[in-house]
């Protein structure tokens, strides 16, 4: 029997419920009833990261082409009677996927004919149609795809800071490979990846938005039956905590150099609790954000814009790190004063005042986002796939003390484990 | 259904408002509105930047900053723009509703007199804004319009909108030119504002979360200390037809953008406006459009390929992006499939399917802040404001014979093409 539990936040004043579906799915529906519209993410564990493979009771290794959970993703709308897009274009969604370092999702937003709207998204996720004529199509679109991104600044500084970062770990690569690593796609390392990743026991049904659960189970329960399904080891070469290299440049058609600092942290294939979680993004407030100390110094010797300065954790199986990116006439001053000021924190701590802000700060933001049925869907799924829950991260940011904070600054932001990246003009 | 009035709260001033309880958060923005004047674009433009940096209450970017921190991370976002042939200069916040701040703050009152604030007592030395914030928001402006040559999607359909207008000041950028941000002095900026205040049309809106009394009294109050006496309402113009123009740059890039605006002649407030959007979205609007069924889909030439219409002044413009060889090959079946169009080749599935596409998005307007605020800016010009769901039953109406009467319209004006450098391999 499939089981349905209702989890409230009196934070948000909302709930949603968490349904362990009897197929192993398990589904979040998050009912916003004053709505217009609802945002449906029915999305798999299995990324650009996931080249390399076991399957229980299996002794082969497999190891897939880089770029192949984004061509898989592409050719999955495709089925024998047509493509999906199509099938959407007779409810009005407007449907998308997207595919990250560790998770494909297929999603879509409707006003109108939700229910047919899911059915269609169930239903294609879950019929793969690859054949020679079809995958080969696709090398043009996805090629383009790739050359596009080839010349987008932002992308080309994230992912030269990850290659220096990273030794072995597959997050070094772009997410849709390269023009040469997707010609060894083929509709049979394509169905391996399918029948691999996309069983239910590894998915995420999400829903946010003017929805009702009896109805979603209902369409639940006919699209999906149990399944004999076996466990896939997921295998990563063992990553040095060092980094490659603590700087790398490249030239490309922009206007002023572009850069992103980044400190690799410890990072193993269970994430960290939502306690450490919270308590890291309200760090990077106290350091970072436009309030701050470190920001005003930048600003006001001409090193950073307001526009362009920002800072993330960014974490996934087998990764983590902080991160500072922007454009900057002097990159290297910029890396200079950061680490300056990290040391400066690290000494003196900061003020009950100034910790308080920053939480007050990050709250205010995580409330807000709450306001869009898109974001709640996806939050709901990614987090879902990391092991955390919606509401408890918020009740965490809630409940971080000051001490939790000062752990993490602590313990993080080594300087022999940064790397600068830069993209400077030709 | 309600009508959405726009009420008069001085001469030329009008206030907006939707407040709904739905949302977690509130958003209040002022929109100023004048005529393009080359000679002022870039000081004027300086204004929302210069101003959202410090103001008389909070005289200080930092001290700034940490009020919002403490208003649990609200937003204040100022830029310049563009609306029809004005520039537009906007002020907007955005925080969470008081429900969910700790303390039960009244979140609408504190968020709306720090508004204020901003825009009617900017942080001024001996009488005019301070030397150093200027320095400061030049250099910032300077480097965003540096920024914009960085996303190549997005600066060829600039320099494709610079050529369609030829010289004219709706050509112009709403930030005028590096040079003359330069120029610009504190004492003939603070005029600026003085006029701003006195002469722009002013356009509040106030949504979400939000006590609609006490915004629209608070800045009634603050307009009634205002002369208003010079005001002047705004119109735009239509853009007269003229021979075909092509332009081509080579720059460091591995794929090429193309970019072609048409004339339609169809802008605000004709009557076959509808008809026109649903020519565009059976153009390229939407993943069963010609444009992406036939160039990406058919003839694999790019990973995007769409058709956007700008109901202002009645231009259609496509873009995509593609390899140098495959530029003609692209131009050509885009001219063909509007081609089609225009002989009436059009089925009824592509009909429907654009039209409930286009109502989807219209119906999903009422459940995001952001959107709201757009949709009812975008009809400064108009003569009776119409809400979304208003919209999607007028596009429900259009007739095929409509759609390709409105496609006869469409003729080709300007083709943009950046290209890759030529003798390079890539």
């Amino acid at each position: 029997m499939s089981f349905t539990e209702k989890v409230v936040s009196p934070l948000a004043g909302d709930y949603y419920y968490k349904i362990h579906h009897d197929s192993g799915l398990v589904i979040y529906v998050y009912p916003k009833e004053h709505n217009n519209s609802t945002f449906a993410v029915f999305g798999t564990r299995f990324g650009s990261i996931n080249t390399k493979f076991r399957i229980q009771g299996e002794t082969e290794i497999y190891r897939v082409p880089d770029g192949i959970a984004h061509y898989l993703e592409h050719k999955l709308f495709e089925s024998e009677e047509g493509d999906a897009f199509s099938k959407f274009s007779k409810t009005g969604a407007s449907a998308n996927a997207y595919t990250s370092f560790d998770t494909t999702c297929y999603l879509f937003s409707s006003a109108q004919n939700l229910y047919e709207s899911l059915q269609i998204l169930l239903e294609f996720v879950q019929d793969p149609y690859f054949t020679e004529e079809n995958v080969k199509k696709e090398q043009g679109i996805i090629g383009q795809e790739i050359r596009m991104y080839e010349d987008d600044p932002q992308w080309r500084v994230t992912f030269n800071m990850l290659k220096g970062m990273y030794h072995t770990h597959p997050v070094r690569e772009d997410i849709a490979g390269t023009v040469d690593s997707i010609r060894a796609i083929t509709p049979e390392n394509l169905y391996l990846c399918y029948h691999t990743f996309y069983n239910l026991k590894n998915m995420v049904l999400s829903i946010a938005g003017k929805v009702d659960p009896e109805k979603v189970l209902e369409i639940c329960d006919k699209a999906f039956h149990q399944q004999e399904t076996p466990e896939v080891e997921r295998i990563f070469d063992r990553e040095p905590e060092t980094v490659c290299t603590h700087y790398v440049e490249q030239n490309l058609s922009v206007s002023m150099p572009l850069f992103q600092l980044g400190f690799k942290e410890k990072a193993g294939e269970q994430l960290i609790p939502v306690k450490q979680l919270a308590a890291r993004e309200i760090l990077l407030e106290i350091l970072a954000s436009d309030s701050s100390p470190l920001f005003r110094c930048l600003l006001d010797s001409d090193l950073i814009n307001e526009n362009s300065f920002d800072s993330e954790f960014f974490e996934g199986p087998g990764y983590g790190a902080y991160l500072f990116s922007g454009e900057s006439k002097n990159p290297r001053a910029v890396e200079k004063e950061i680490l300056k000021e990290l040391e400066t924190v690290r000494k003196e701590g900061f003020s009950s005042e100034t910790f308080l802000r920053a939480k007050k700060s990050v709250y205010g933001r995580n409330i807000s986002a709450l306001n869009s049925a898109d974001s709640v869907a996806n939050s709901m799924a990614s987090l879902a796939f990391s092991g955390r829950e919606l509401f408890a991260y918020l009740q965490a940011l809630r409940d971080v003390e000051l001490e939790a904070v000062l752990e993490q600054l602590q313990q993080g932001f080594d300087p022999e484990k940064r790397v600068l990246s830069v993209i400077y003009p030709e | 259904m309600e009508k959405i009035i726009r009420r008069s709260i001085a001469d030329g001033v009008h206030f907006l408002s939707i407040p709904d309880p739905k949302f977690k958060t509130l958003r209040i923005t002022m929109h100023f509105l004048m005529p393009m004047q080359p000679e002022l674009l870039s000081d004027r433009a300086l204004l929302p930047f210069l101003m959202g940096r410090a103001s008389q209450a909070y005289p200080d970017f930092t001290v700034l900053s940490q009020r919002l921190d403490d208003l649990y991370g609200a937003g204040l976002n100022s830029d310049a723009g563009k609306m029809g042939d004005a520039q537009v200069l906007s002020y907007s916040i955005t925080g969470i509703s008081g429900k969910y701040a700790f303390d039960g703050e009244n979140m609408s009152e504190a968020l709306g007199h720090l508004l204020e604030n901003i825009v009617f007592s900017p942080a001024f030395e001996n009488g005019v804004f301070r030397a150093e914030d200027l320095r400061q928001e030049k250099r910032q402006l300077c480097e965003m319009i540096d920024s914009e040559f960085n996303d190549k999607r997005v600066y060829a359909k600039r320099r494709c909108e610079e050529l369609l207008h030829r010289g004219s000041p709706c050509g112009y950028s709403a930030y005028g030119t590096k040079e003359s941000i330069l120029r610009a002095d504190p004492t003939q900026l603070k005029k600026c504002w003085e006029q701003m205040l006195r002469s722009a049309q002013v356009e509040i809106l106030a949504f979400g979360d939000c006590d609609v009394q006490a915004i629209c009294s608070l800045f009634a109050q603050a307009f009634s200390k205002v002369d208003r006496s010079g005001f002047s309402p705004l119109k735009t113009e239509r853009i007269p037809l003229s021979p075909i123009q092509r332009m081509e740059e080579q720059q460091d890039v591995s794929q090429c953008k193309l970019v072609m605006a048409f004339r339609s002649g169809i802008a605000q407030p004709d009557d076959l406006l509808p008809a026109a959007k649903v020519m565009s979205a059976v153009f390229g609007g939407t993943p069963s459009s010609k444009l992406f069924l036939n160039v990406r889909e058919k003839m694999s030439l790019c990973y995007y390929c769409s058709a956007q219409f700008n109901s202002l002044k009645g231009i259609l413009y496509v873009q995509s992006g593609v390899n140098t060889e495959n530029i003609s090959k692209a131009e050509n079946e885009i001219l063909h499939q509007l081609k089609e169009m225009q002989q009436g080749n059009i089925t009824e599935e592509e009909i429907q399917a654009a039209k409930l596409s286009m109502c989807n998005s219209l119906n999903t307007v009422s459940d995001s802040l952001n959107a709201l605020e757009g949709w009812y800016f975008s009809q400064v010009y108009a003569s009776e404001i119409i809400t979304p769901e208003q919209a999607a039953a007028e596009i429900q109406s259009v007739t095929k014979e409509q759609i390709q009467f409105a496609a006869s319209q469409v003729t080709l004006d300007t083709v943009y093409c950046l290209k890759e450098r030529e003798g390079e391999d890539k």
